[in-house]
């Protein structure tokens, strides 16, 4: 080889060099930094593009950058590394290094939102549990929290991460077994106050603050959910979740805020206007867009407008395609009624069949997401909050449960009567309650009341004997009754006046139904005969109301058992109430002749499904008045 | 920091292993050296053989063996070897090797970045740092300059020059470590140093201001300092204490408050962070509830860690120790008879003067919510070793994951069986010995608290952090010294870049050796873990979970599980010859923790570091003799 070759090879060489230099000045070309996205080379015009150059992802972090150079292209094996690294500090309790690691992690890998997620849960809610003090788990579930908040200023565009965050100061802190503590610390930490203030979060406004002019960690939760909203509303997608989930949390929580002021035992106004306010944001919720697996988007509060809609629409087909189409349109296949038409009307009805099935795919989709989150239930429950009365109910068991820690025994039991008297109207207005949590607490009270009156066995009349029966009797039929009952708590709720005023009757037929019977067994019969004459007008209307009544509870399901806590209710009320409303009973006895007969059937074969279902809670009621 | 029993052994009883003879450092030591020459002779037989013959490559061998005892070894000049060194050294720094203290320092600088001040205990975090980063790099830099320098001196025959002068093969290879020796030992002294003033200025801080002071009705004035790194301190001061005031103690350090003439106050810097606390440990023993003795406390059900497979020495090698011994959290049940009891020796009035310092590291486990508000309650007695005397019991409410520091009293009441009365600890409680029982039980019924051996223990005295930090120093220098000698060894007989590789091999190895006891573990007790390495790569390419069996036929499985058992085998042959080195570097872990580097430990250390070196002398000794027979 002579020097004529090797400097030929070496200019090859460079030759080749500078021709690999020109794709990589295309592809790799910086934009120049002046501001504007021209410029630059394909791979930073695609950064552009697509929004993914690190200064639009998020926060720059140098420290993130230089860990990522030093790792020499190796960084999936150094998170690799350091996750198992994560592990073993786990195993090991060394929870300073684990979090040590994890900065290290999230150094590494800042884009990839699971990872903070899931390693601010371990903080939140793993790791945090292994302190036996609260105070202790309560600066590991700060930490959890403050690790996802770091997520979420590196990652603009991940609204499931601050979703998470506002998770974990609703559910973490005001849902775990530590909740009161916490709850109390978060509104007395005011380092993390003015670090939610730095991250945007307004902790210092009225939307965020407690009864106690403290800060809130539901309403702060809430605050931060609304902040991810204000993102996706502005454009940014949400991943990893479902739109529904993702919207719910936000309303949901200022119904929890309410939950837990009053549970901390803030029952006067501040409790409505928490009610007020959840109410509201549930209702602003049933308003909102929602993306759905179908091409379309629902409205949850929107379910009796297209119903509505819906039934126009058939009333418009039917009147243009005809009686005698009925039968067809009987099996709800609009279009293939339409499709048969007369010529003349045929677009038009196929319009209108259209129309009709949209309407309808809509419907169910809207309620099968109200099914999802139980919105019906939550819509209930806040409307049911706000009133004085439910407050007042709640206000009376908590003043009783502390009379009766404190050993008041009389004032306790005073306390109980009168808040479960108001528990039973409640619960025959709103039935719907009588299956979540604070039902459940409710039925503590009870127990706790029935210990206080030293006896197994409730009082006669016990205003939510009926309540008892279903908690106690069925545990796991109840969600079926709950079914049940969502199926008519609307109606019953828009006739609860009516029905107060049927009650009144009721209670007059149930006397005179307990007078007669005293009657038969002395074989008074003549005294009887007169009085029917007598109140011949009173018991057309009731007979009436007796049958709307039926009608309203001909769907619902009927089991022996409610019938049988119908006998047993009606028995103690007619004992006690016999006495005291002897006047009142004489004269209405009369009427009472068609339910009576009906009574014994009632007793011996037990599927008497309207009356059943029916009954027990207007004898509740009725007690509930006294 | 939980201690494993090994950490405990005294320096003779890691040598001979009383009762248990077959685990001892020393056995290891004799077998590895007999080994070592065992296939060094062989080995330098069947070189010699291939060249001169069979009968004249023994007399060459033979030839060696008798020039090392006869000549070499008494011949041995310190002048010439010194000399030698010092070329060794000049070498060194000519290939600009101090240009890792630069790196070093830079890494320091940078540090800053990664961690993290508001941590729960920064000082554990900047010293581990500090010495974790000085270990490895000095471990990189000694694989460097050890391997490449014979190679490169034999490739370019300089060492022409050099074995033509009067010099033996010995002080060719003592020069030549000692002379890297000394280099490494020059950057480790300014390392040291700038990591002593990195840890002491990165906890290094002062709260400006205080906040919410209130005087009380009886002239003490209390407030708080302001939030400063994740903390703040509350404070007090006395009336009668000239405004001089301290504060409490929170992430392990105070600060000192005074109150100045015109009523602002000054807060002093934070002190008592860098610590060396000289622990005396007592023996444990475990009672359960219905006060039987038990040789372990309670299991909670605490996921555990695989570790501790080599404090067993040769005894697991050979298949007579199994599984991993590892000291876990002991858990004793309250409210009922169950008890922790430590038993300390050596409590005389000279080391505890004034009270008996009682150091805590006790953790909680609740087996039902129970009261939230209040921590785990637990107790403190102390008690005679046999009579029925004891203190009346200190209540605590465990303060896990730090130091709880309890100061028990000289003087107490107590009862002695048949009345109260105030008993003292040296006249009523110690016995003739010196000992005195602690016992430790857990009030709350049905829950519990652990110990370990190390979590409790008595504290007679504390050292300087400097000198503590001087000693983890000094271990990882005993690593680096230890790494040069390997690394001088394999350049007697391998090219510059092999020799470095080989060396790299052999501390990976030395760190991963754990993993490989593990794995061997399971094998020989056919529990399905993944398996050795062919197993392990059949797995991840058919994406199996490791703990399904292998799912191939059963032919190939068969022959996949025989040669991993066999390379696996070989593995833990070579791991366990090899030094310990994850157990050199975790003395970085006391002095992180803020405890005295026990001298037994560092004993140990540098008589296996001495072992080493000497086997990795003679092997270099023959190997550079034969290559010298070859040239």
């Amino acid at each position: 080889m002579n020097r004529t070759s090797a400097l030929n090879r070496k200019l090859v060489y460079l030759v080749i060099l500078l021709v690999m230099v020109v794709p990589l000045y295309m592809l790799g070309q910086p934009s120049g930094g002046a501001g504007d996205s021209s410029g630059g080379g394909q791979l930073s015009e695609m950064r552009d593009k697509f929004n993914i150059a690190e200064s639009d992802l998020g926060e720059i972090s140098p420290a993130s950058e230089t860990m990522k150079l030093a790792s020499l292209g190796l960084r999936g094996v150094a998170a690799t590394l350091l996750w198992n690294k994560a592990h073993h500090y786990k195993v090991l309790h060394e929870w300073d290094r684990l979090k040590a690691v994890l900065n290290n992690i999230a150094l590494l890998q800042p884009h990839f939102d699971k990872v903070w997620e899931h390693q601010a849960h371990n903080l939140a809610y793993n790791v945090s549990t292994e302190f036996d003090d609260y105070r202790q788990r309560y600066e590991m579930v700060r930490d959890g929290t403050e690790f996802l908040t770091k997520g979420v200023r590196q990652n603009r565009n991940a609204p499931r991460l601050i979703w998470y965050t506002g998770w974990f100061y609703g559910n973490k802190m005001g849902m775990s077994d530590e909740k009161r503590q916490f709850r109390k610390l978060f509104a007395d930490d005011e380092v993390l106050h003015d670090s939610l203030m730095n991250q945007g979060i307004a902790v210092d406004s009225q939307e965020a603050l407690g009864p106690d002019s403290k800060p809130d960690n539901w309403l702060v939760g809430r605050l931060w959910l609304f902040h991810g909203y204000d993102m996706v509303d502005a454009g940014v997608k949400i991943r990893r979740q479902t739109p529904l989930n993702f919207f719910e949390t936000g309303p949901k929580w200022a119904i929890k805020h309410a939950e837990a002021i009053e549970e901390e035992g803030i029952l006067d106004e501040n409790a409505q206007d928490a009610w007020r306010v959840a109410s509201d944001g549930w209702t602003t919720f049933g308003e909102r867009s929602i993306p759905t697996t179908s091409p379309f988007t629902i409205k949850l509060g929107e379910l009796d407008e297209l119903m509505r809609l819906k039934s126009l629409r058939i009333e418009e087909f039917k009147k243009l395609v005809g009686e005698s189409a009925e039968n067809l349109v009987a099996e709800s296949d609009f279009m293939a009624v339409a499709k048969t038409t007369d010529p003349k009307i045929r677009l038009r009805a196929i319009e209108l069949a259209g129309e009709i099935d949209d309407l309808e795919k809509r419907r169910n989709k809207t309620e099968g997401y109200r099914k999802q989150i139980n919105y019906t239930y939550w819509d209930t429950l806040s409307t049911a909050e706000q009133e004085a009365r439910t407050v007042e109910a709640r206000r009376l068991i908590y003043e009783a449960e502390k009379a009766n820690e404190a050993a008041e025994l009389d004032n306790a039991i005073e306390l109980y009567e009168k808040a479960f008297a108001i528990w039973a109207e409640i619960f025959d207005d709103y039935p719907i309650l009588t299956v979540d949590d604070s039902a459940d607490d409710l039925v503590q009270s009870i127990r706790r009341y029935s210990i206080a009156i030293d006896s197994e066995e409730l009082p006669e009349g016990f205003p939510l004997s009926a309540f008892v029966e279903m908690k106690s009797g069925y545990g796991d039929v109840s969600y079926e009754v709950y079914e049940e009952i969502r199926k008519t708590q609307k109606e019953k709720a828009e006739n609860r006046k009516k029905e107060l005023e049927e009650e009144e009757r009721e209670r007059e037929r149930k006397a005179a139904e307990e007078m007669e019977r005293e009657k038969k067994a002395k074989a008074e019969e003549k005294a009887n005969d007169e009085k029917k004459k007598d109140m011949k007008e009173e018991k057309q209307p009731s007979a009436d109301d007796k049958k709307s009544d039926d009608k309203k509870s001909d769907d619902k399901k009927s089991d022996d058992e409610k019938s049988d806590e119908k006998k047993s209710d009606e028995k103690k009320s007619d004992d006690e109430e016999s006495d005291a409303d002897l006047d009142e009973k004489k004269p209405s006895e009369e009427k009472t002749d068609k339910p009576k007969e009906e009574e014994p059937k009632g007793a011996d074969t037990a599927p008497e499904s309207n009356k059943a279902s029916a009954e027990p809670e207007k004898d509740s009621e009725l007690n509930g008045d006294e | 920091m939980t201690l494993q029993p090994e950490d405990f052994w005294s320096f003779y009883e890691w040598l001979v292993r009383p009762n248990a003879f077959l685990e001892s450092a020393l056995l290891q030591g004799i077998v590895l050296a007999v080994l070592a020459i065992l296939l060094g002779l062989i080995g330098g037989y069947i070189y010699s053989a291939a060249r001169y013959g069979p009968s004249e490559g023994f007399y060459a061998v033979a030839r060696v063996v008798r020039d090392l005892v006869r000549f070499d070894l008494p011949g041995t000049s310190m002048r010439r070897v010194l000399a030698l060194a010092r070329l060794a050294f000049k070498e060194a720094i000519r290939r600009k090797v101090l240009f890792v203290v630069g790196l070093f320092v830079v890494g320091l600088l940078l540090a800053g970045w990664y961690l993290n001040p508001e941590s729960d205990d920064p000082a554990r975090l900047y010293i581990s740092f500090v010495l974790t980063a000085t270990n490895y790099l000095i471990l990189a830099l000694a694989l460097f300059i050890s391997a490449f320098s014979l190679p490169a001196d034999i490739k370019s025959k300089t060492i022409y020059t050099i074995v033509t002068k009067p010099v033996r093969p010995t002080e060719i290879i003592l020069g030549r470590m000692l002379g890297f020796v000394a280099v490494g030992t020059m950057m480790l002294l300014p390392m040291g140093v700038a990591s002593l003033i990195f840890v002491t200025r990165g906890l290094r801080h002062t709260h400006l201001e205080v906040a919410d002071v209130r005087e009380l009705s009886n002239g003490r004035l209390e407030g708080e300092t302001d939030y400063l790194r994740g903390h703040k301190h509350a404070f007090s001061i006395d009336p009668d204490s000239d405004g001089l005031g301290v504060t409490e103690m929170v992430r392990g350090h105070r600060h000192l408050v005074t109150r100045n003439g015109d009523g602002t106050f000054s807060i002093g810097q934070a002190t008592g962070a860098l610590r060396a606390r000289i622990p005396s440990y007592g023996e444990v023993q475990f009672y359960d509830r219905q006060g039987n003795k038990k040789d372990a406390g309670i299991d909670v059900g605490n996921e555990k860690v695989q570790e501790g497979y080599g404090s067993a020495g040769l005894s697991r090698l050979v298949g007579l120790t199994k599984g991993p011994r590892r000291a876990e959290h002991g858990y004793v049940e309250g409210g009922t008879l169950g008890v922790a009891e430590f038993m300390f020796s050596n409590v005389t009035k000279d080391r505890y003067p004034n009270s008996i310092p009682l150091d805590m590291s006790i953790r909680a486990y609740r087996s039902f919510k129970g009261d939230i508000v209040t921590g785990i309650r637990g107790s403190i007695t102390m008690k005679h070793p046999t009579k029925p005397i004891s203190s009346n019991p200190i209540a605590f409410i465990v303060d896990e994951y730090t130091v709880d520091e309890k100061e028990l009293p000289l003087e107490s009441q107590g009862t002695d069986g048949n009345e109260t009365r105030i008993v003292n600890v040296f006249d009523d409680l110690v016995d003739e010995n010196g000992n005195l029982m602690i016992q430790i039980r857990c009030l709350d019924r049905s829950q519990y608290l652990g110990v370990t051996k190390s979590g409790v223990y008595l504290r007679p005295g504390e050292n300087s952090f400097a000198w503590n930090l001087t000693k983890a120093y000094l271990s990882i220098w005993l690593q680096m010294t230890m790494v040069i000698a390997f690394g001088v060894m394999f350049s007697t007989f391998l090219s510059g870049p092999v020799a470095m590789v080989a060396t790299a091999v052999c501390v990976i190895l030395g760190f991963s050796a754990e993993q490989v006891y593990d794995t061997r573990h399971f094998i020989d007790s056919n529990i399905e873990r993944g398996g050795g390495p062919i197993e392990s790569v059949v797995r991840i390419l058919k994406q199996d979970a490791m703990t399904t069996q292998l799912d191939v036929d059963a032919l190939t499985g068969k022959v996949i599980k025989t040669v991993d058992a066999g390379i696996v085998y070989a593995l833990d042959a070579i791991a366990t010859a090899l030094p310990n080195l994850p157990k050199m570097v975790s003395t970085a872990e006391y002095a992180a923790s803020g405890f005295d580097i026990f001298g037994a430990l560092l004993a140990r250390h540098a008589a296996a570091t001495l072992g080493y070196c000497i086997i990795a002398f003679l092997v270099s000794y023959f190997f550079l003799k034969s290559r010298e027979i070859a040239a």
